[in-house]
């Protein structure tokens, strides 16, 4: 039942622009996967999965689901269920008849509708509401019933637009894993748009990263993590966002503030001019003694203790402060021992976990 | 009127509790400023209502009483009027003519409107600027000057002196403004819904019918009540299009009871008051959703 | 692979095939309407503007129909004095005031719609702002409030011309018993004029109470508050929130009202029909006696309709673009 997803150059372009919303974008999806949209507002990753759902015109390229070009097909003979970021329930049916709608449409049996929405029902928990409207539920129901609704269709591929962004954090983090819990066990293809990297990185088998409707790079969430291909992915991916910064070069060293951080020798040959854009997270950063070899130095300014975890925010000291792209530099430090404010801290970069890009394009240098 | 007043001021008070629960009304109402909102609005139900009691209490009076310069609420009151109106005249047929032809015109006519504001609602087709242009321009170019190009229009059809062409001429009248209101109400139904219902499996006309139609009934419900009444109330044209006595709607029929200089408003009052009932009994299924209804259609233009 | 290139080269002419399929619907949806608008009112109206290039009337129209049946039947001869191009004949008499009394009835449209549309406008926002407070009985209140717009027009002005009947009226009555003289009321321009704008203003409060209701429901209630936390009074709130709040609805129901007052027939010709001596004739009901009443002029009747037009575009135009200035776009 479960199928592949291809997409082929697939571009939209939108009437009265020249910019594409979404510039030919080559994605391949396994049977079964769980495939992650990710990006910024506007990136182009719902107009991605409007496409593929058939709401949205194929500008040029193809989408294929399966072996079959689906690229002008009407959203109902693509054999997909889609789940809408507001739930789009319909008002004024009964859950039940909201789950079974499209069933009706397709002239299934009444008998048949029955047994697949209670099936459903059931794995969702929602068989004490199939008889209420959508006005009557709260937030986690109306999501359940939208996901019921994409289940009892057994769709090739399931569609989710943002499903969770209305819910509550706490509702958020425990319907993230049931989600990514019942497409495993339903193994049916999936294609799940969202602006949370954390959702991205929890739920998906794969990743695919977009921005400025252009693919940056898809792999599996520690593919990403570990080895972002441009300055964009290391940013984007991870929480506390990783520490970046351009900096001079000379010597085989970059001047991080105070600090000579020696660079691979496959970096600074890959180099062309005298800067470079490195980039280290914070869980990387060890504080040192002073006067450690490439410790960077830095002024504790807040401390955010999460319990289990603590990160530290802090100001470049030195010359080249101003040379970080956001305000501070995050370390992850122990917990329940942080620094003062004020206090002066010394930091190293743990060995081999530098990322090195190239200041112009941004794309990512070897380092080894 | 202040006696009335009084007795509604307890509820009043106990009432700002819930309007602070809603941030609603906020400002602590003193009991003069309550009085006041009170005997304001008395005042302009009473201006809103004193016309129709008067017409409607007169129409129970002898011709005499009613054409009295005293001010009498009953005199002699009877149904006597009633009486010479519906058995004397032909008015019990005019009253079905408009039925006919009001009924006609609120079934086309919110059709017409629904179809055509959802559709310059929802699909970008090449035209629809120019549409929403052209139906503000028709309500710009007055109507008793559109009269005789109508009738001539008419006559070409064979429709002259039939009911049909007062359901069509009632439609261009009425249609352009509900179009554009059922386009401002479709507006605010979500797109969403529309994408689901394609991802179920309906096609646009079956997206229009069964999910859009049943979620937009206040604005369904105003346009309903603008088409009837834009039927119901009609005059010129019916004068204008119907010859026969037998095809007159109520409206045009009403005027032969005022001839020049001398209106027999024994009969007129009655006929009046008979003309309002039906009005009266669409106003109050529609009253609920006007408020909705309608400004959907206004913000959105 | 090769097995799918046909299929995309099947799919490739689809793409015109595409843009119907998107739009068919769409102008299936429209063409109704749009059928029944053009034959009843696009055509008339640009029949209209060639009209009031000619002198067309009743006398002379026989034959204009007989030459576009083109040599039917025998008795069918060219009229001598058949309608013809007048140029701007018609537009220099109407203006000149040579026919009709175009300026006097220019003037009552003006305060006539003026008057109307202003006294709307403020009582339906006085009734709206009420109304959205919350307290008991408030929805008898509205409904109540909403019947005159149930009321069929011409009843309406029955009514009211009854009340204000000189002889037996109930508002001369009331004046008698006050100890004042009754109001000879259609005797004077003005005093008639009143009484067709009460009547007026009456029949149209209603429609613009129901529409601010709603726009006034549609202000989010935070901005109320945030406004409070900032010391605004009352009275601030109301110019600072409700007013700007009002605005896309207001910005609508003005012009729509204007449009409406301004080519509201049944109220003036039931009413006053124009008495004194057609001293309170507007436009339309103006045009529709001096062009229908004995001879039809067409020629005349498409003329005012042309200058009807043509003024309320200029408005709605001007109206736009104020209104766009303050950054307001509808």
């Amino acid at each position: 039942m479960s199928t592949t997803v291809t997409f082929d150059s697939a571009t939209r372009i939108y009437p009265g622009s020249t910019v594409p919303a979404v510039d030919s974008l080559d994605l391949e999806i396994d049977e079964g996967e769980f495939l992650v949209l990710v990006g910024p507002s506007g990136c182009g990753k719902s107009t991605s999965l409007r496409m593929l759902a058939g709401l949205e015109d194929v500008s040029s390229g193809r989408i294929l689901i399966g072996d079959r070009d689906v690229t002008h097909l009407r959203p109902k003979e693509r054999d997909i269920a889609m789940v809408f970021q507001n739930y789009a329930l319909y008002p004024h049916m009964s859950v039940a008849e909201n789950m079974g709608f499209a069933l009706k449409i397709a002239g299934v049996h009444k008998s048949e509708i029955e047994t697949r929405v209670r099936e459903a029902a059931k794995i969702l928990d929602l068989e004490p509401y199939l008889e209420r409207k959508p006005k009557a539920l709260s937030g986690g129901q109306r999501q359940r019933v939208a996901m019921g609704r994409a289940i009892v269709r057994q769709p090739q591929v399931f569609l989710m637009d943002e499903p969770l962004s209305n819910l509550d954090a706490k509702l958020r983090v425990s319907t993230r894993t049931q989600i990514a819990s019942l497409q495993r066990r339903l193994g049916i293809t999936t294609v799940y748009v969202t602006h949370d990297q954390v959702e991205a990185m929890t739920m998906g088998d794969r990743v695919a990263v977009l921005k400025d409707g252009l693919l940056q790079q898809v792999g599996t969430p520690l593919d990403l993590y570990d080895k972002p291909a441009n300055m964009f992915v290391a940013g984007f991916i991870g929480s506390p966002s990783m520490n970046i910064g351009t900096f001079t070069v000379s010597g085989g060293h970059a001047h991080i503030g105070s600090a000579e951080v020696a660079l691979p020798r496959v970096t600074t040959d890959a180099l062309s001019g005298g800067e470079i854009t490195l980039g280290f997270r914070p869980e990387t950063l060890e504080a040192v003694a002073e006067g450690t070899a490439g410790a960077i130095e830095v002024e504790a300014l807040v401390a955010e203790e999460l319990g289990s975890d603590a990160f530290l925010y802090a100001s470049l000291l030195g010359s080249d402060s101003e040379r970080l792209s956001s305000e501070h530099i995050v370390a992850r430090v122990a917990p329940r021992a942080v620094p003062q404010k004020g206090e002066k801290v010394w930091l190293r970069i743990a060995e081999g976990q530098l990322h090195a890009f190239d200041p112009t394009t941004g794309a990512v240098l070897p380092t080894g | 009127m202040a006696t009335v007043v009084v007795p509604e001021q307890a509820p009043t008070g106990a009432d700002r509790g819930v309007g602070r629960g809603r941030g609603r009304g906020r400002e602590d109402r003193s009991l003069l400023a309550s009085v006041g909102l009170h005997a304001t609005l008395l005042a302009c139900v009473f201006i809103a209502l004193f016309p129709v009691v008067w017409v409607l209490l007169s129409s129970f009076k002898p011709q005499y009483a009613i054409q009295s310069t005293k001010i009498q609420l009953f005199v002699d009151p009877s149904f006597d009027n009633y009486r010479h109106v519906l058995m004397d005249t032909s008015f019990p047929r005019w009253f079905l003519n408009s039925v006919i032809v009001a009924a006609f015109t609120m079934v086309i006519g919110i059709s017409m409107s629904a179809t055509a504001g959802y559709a310059m609602s929802r699909f970008n087709f090449p035209g629809r600027r120019g549409l929403m242009w052209v139906f503000l321009v028709t309500q710009m170019f007055p109507v008793a000057i559109l009269i005789v190009p109508i009738y001539t229009i008419m006559s070409k059809l064979h429709l002259i002196d039939t009911l049909p062409s007062l359901v069509i001429a009632y439609c261009t009248v009425a249609v352009p403004f509900c179009a554009w209101m059922m386009r401002g109400y479709f507006d605010t139904i979500p797109k969403e819904l529309d994408e689901a219902a394609a991802l179920d499996g309906l096609g646009p006309f079956g997206t229009f019918w069964r999910v859009v139609l049943p979620l937009a009934r206040p604005g369904l419900a105003v346009t309903a009540f603008y088409t009837f009444l834009t039927a119901w109330g009609e005059v010129a044209y019916a004068i204008a299009f119907i010859s026969s006595d037998k095809k007159l709607t109520m409206g045009a029929g009403l005027q032969q009871f005022v001839p020049q200089f001398n209106p027999q408003w024994d009969l007129l009052t009655p006929g009046a008051v008979i003309i309002m009932i039906p009005a009266a009994i669409v106003f109050f299924f529609a009253q609920k959703h006007l408020v909705a209804g309608l400004t959907a259609g206004g913000t959105k233009g | 692979m090769s097995e799918e290139h046909p299929a995309v080269e099947y799919r490739q002419p689809g793409r015109l095939r595409r843009t119907f399929d998107k739009n068919w619907y769409a102008w299936a949806m429209v063409v109704p309407t749009v059928v029944v608008l053009a034959a009843l009112i696009i055509y008339p109206l640009f029949q209209g503007v060639f009209q009031s290039f000619t002198n067309l009337d009743e006398g002379n129209k026989q034959e204009t129909i007989c030459t576009k049946t083109l040599g039917g039947g025998e008795e069918c001869k060219p009229n001598p004095k058949k309608s013809e191009f007048v140029g701007l004949q018609n537009y220099k008499e109407v203006l000149t005031g040579e026919r009709g009394h175009f300026w006097l009835w220019f003037t009552n449209t003006i305060v006539w719609t003026v008057s109307c549309v202003v006294f709307h406008f403020s009582i339906g926002l006085g009734l709206a702002v009420m109304l959205n407070r919350r307290f008991k009985g408030r929805s008898l209140y509205r409904v109540l409030l909403i019947v005159p717009w149930a009321v069929p027009a011409f009843v309406s002005a029955f009514a009211w011309k009854f009340l204000f009947n000189p002889r037996f009226g109930l508002i001369n009555s009331v004046l008698n018993d006050l100890g004042m003289d009754g109001v000879q009321w259609f005797n004077h321009r003005w005093t008639a004029m009143f009484a067709a704008v009460v009547t007026n203003i009456w029949l149209g409060v209603p429609f613009m109470m129901v529409a601010l209701l709603g726009g006034l429901q549609a202000i989010p209630q935070d901005l109320y508050e945030a406004a409070e936390m900032d010391g605004a009074t009352a009275w601030q709130r109301f110019r600072n929130v409700t007013l700007p709040g009002l605005r896309p609805v207001s910005a609508t129901v003005i012009l729509l009202g204007t449009i409406w007052t301004f080519n509201m027939f049944p109220i003036i010709f039931f009413v006053t029909g124009g008495e004194p001596a057609g001293q309170t004739e507007i436009l339309v009901t103006g045009a529709f006696r001096a062009a229908f009443e004995g001879r039809r002029q067409y020629a005349l009747a498409a003329t005012y309709g042309v200058l009807i037009l043509s003024m309320l575009m200029v408005f709605a135009s001007v109206y736009r673009r104020a209104l766009r200035r303050q950054g307001e776009v509808f």
